[in-house]
């Protein structure tokens, strides 16, 4: 397989309109990286510009410490698999997959051996002689990874493949990606602007908005150190609650709360006495039975948990804030809730830029 | 078996016979010159008008008999062979019907003697149909075989399963 290195890349059309600003990544062989950020971020373009299908507007790409800047997408020996499928309809299902290597001209019985190993991994074998229009969306979609397996590229490269399937098959398929890059163990790069998606598969996670990388790092250092309030707020659903708040001594006050800092905390915080900050709780950050009075307008039951969206303090400048409380209960518009945040995060309220990242209570 | 021909076999299952088919597809090409070979004969009796206007609605007839056949031996079905063996006897026959009986021969016409098919027209016209009928034929052999070993080969598959 293979190690690609994406260094200082941008993308500027002939607009003068900058998608990308200065991209840098290098994977590892056999990593799946996740690029995840909302639509226009420009996840997509670094992507096509990686596959070889934009131009690079400045900056370098590396396969195997081999530069391949300015290498035709076909001879990068990269797959790419579209949201859309990109299968030919008037073709079988076995067609299909033995295409781009009927277009190589190689040997037709390699190319059998090929399509029927690549039919097996994704459960495909007994589909081979329909036509695309005769499979559901998620069987489609794995007739487009196929195609890809069957070529054995360096890198397999995913642009939002799941985002054409109903939320059933979107899970089921998932998983299917994942049971595949442990089997390949390849080198793979996946698009998406849905963080589940992102959570569940990646190794790491790229995440980006307005052209920029906001932060790479393994799932779990994104949930719970992200390195800005963008982060934040992007990866976790229901999103993180964000509160203005001063850095009294011993303590953060807010519109409604008032909590108590520990030490490690006043520390992390002590650069920013008597300053305002911007406060990041995680809905399942928030707990009951504190001292901080949640009034309460609406009530999802979830089954193991109860999300509550209410607000805390007074008025028309009372903080929003969902919480997610374990167990079932009914609470109803105006009831208070007694609540208290576990887990807190601080931002600079100016950049926006994590304070001294994730600090546990 | 030998490993190659076991693959050649098994894909068989998923890619269709499109030699067998081209060659159908090649038959209807040759007949098609053959019809338009034929109306340049010079017909001047109700005998020349009758053969040339059944061998044009035949045309249309095995035009049909002949695509449809492709389609079907293009999918391994071995019935097809046998109707292109019969459309491509057919093809041998229809020498010795038109083109063979108005090679020669004359027909007045303003009161003069003139040859309903010239010698070129008449060789074209029998090399197209024995074109045409090869190919009906060479396919039906090829679908024969081919259907016969992948019928057989998939018994194999289904034994070995057991």
């Amino acid at each position: 397989m293979a190690q690609l290195s994406v260094q200082h890349v941008d993308k500027i059309y002939d607009n003068n309109v900058q998608a990308v600003f200065d991209f840098n990544l290098d994977v590892k062989d056999g990593e799946l990286i996740v690029l995840v950020g909302p639509s226009g971020c420009g996840k997509s373009t670094t992507l096509r510009m990686i596959a070889g299908l934009e131009d690079i507007s400045a900056g370098h790409l590396f396969l195997d410490g081999k530069e391949i800047t300015q290498t035709p997408a076909k001879d990068r020996d990269m797959a790419m698999v579209f949201q859309n499928y990109a299968l030919y309809g008037h073709m079988t299902i076995y067609e299909n997959m033995a295409f781009s290597l009927t277009l190589r001209k190689e040997n037709p019985n390699v190319i059998h051996k090929k399509v029927l190993a690549a039919a097996e991994i994704l459960g495909l074998t007994s589909q081979l002689n329909k036509k695309p229009s005769q499979l559901s969306g998620g069987q489609r979609q794995r007739v487009a990874m196929g195609r890809s397996i069957v070529r054995n590229p360096k890198v397999f490269l995913f642009d939002e493949p799941l985002s054409n399937l109903d939320a059933k098959l979107r899970g089921a398929t998932r998983r299917e990606i994942l049971l595949l890059h442990k089997r390949l163990q390849a080198t793979m790069l996946y698009v998406t602007h849905d963080q589940t998606e992102a959570l569940t598969l990646a190794d790491r996670i790229v995440c980006m908005s307005m052209g920029h990388v906001q932060q790479v790092g393994t799932p779990l250092e994104l949930y719970d150190s992200p390195a800005n309030r963008f982060v934040a707020s992007f990866i976790g659903l229901p999103p993180m609650n964000f509160f203005d708040a001063t850095v009294r001594e011993g303590e953060l006050e807010g519109r409604g709360f008032r909590v108590k800092l520990s030490e490690e905390e006043k520390g992390i915080l002590l650069p920013y006495a008597g300053k305002e900050i911007e406060l990041g709780v995680r809905p399942e950050d928030v707990q009951g039975g504190g001292d901080i009075a949640l009034n309460v307008f609406s009530n999802e039951n979830l089954g193991m948990n109860t999300l509550v969206h209410g607000h805390i303090g007074d008025g028309e400048l009372a903080n929003r804030i969902s919480a997610k409380l374990r167990g079932w209960y009914d609470y109803k518009e105006g009831d208070r809730v007694s609540v208290e945040f576990s887990r807190k995060h601080f931002f600079d309220k100016e950049t926006g830029v994590a304070i001294g990242r994730e600090v546990k209570a | 078996m030998n490993e190659e021909k076991s693959i050649r076999l098994d894909r068989m299952r998923y890619t269709k016979n499109t030699l067998a088919s081209s060659l159908a597809i090649l038959a209807i090409l040759f007949d098609v010159f053959y019809f338009i070979s034929i109306y340049e004969s010079n017909v001047g009796s109700w005998y020349y008008n009758i053969l040339i206007g059944a061998s044009i609605l035949y045309n249309l007839v095995f035009m049909l008999a002949a695509f449809l056949s492709s389609e079907g031996i293009k999918n391994y079905k071995i019935g097809y062979s046998y109707v292109m063996i019969v459309l491509g006897v057919i093809q041998i026959l229809r020498i010795f019907i038109f083109p063979m009986r108005a090679h020669a021969a004359t027909v007045t016409i303003q009161e003069q003697a003139i040859t309903v098919m010239e010698t070129k027209q008449f060789l074209l016209c029998v090399v197209y149909l024995a074109a045409s009928a090869v190919c009906l034929i060479a396919g039906a052999i090829v679908g024969m075989i081919r259907s016969r070993e992948l019928k057989a080969h998939i018994a194999s598959l289904g034994n070995q399963a057991v």
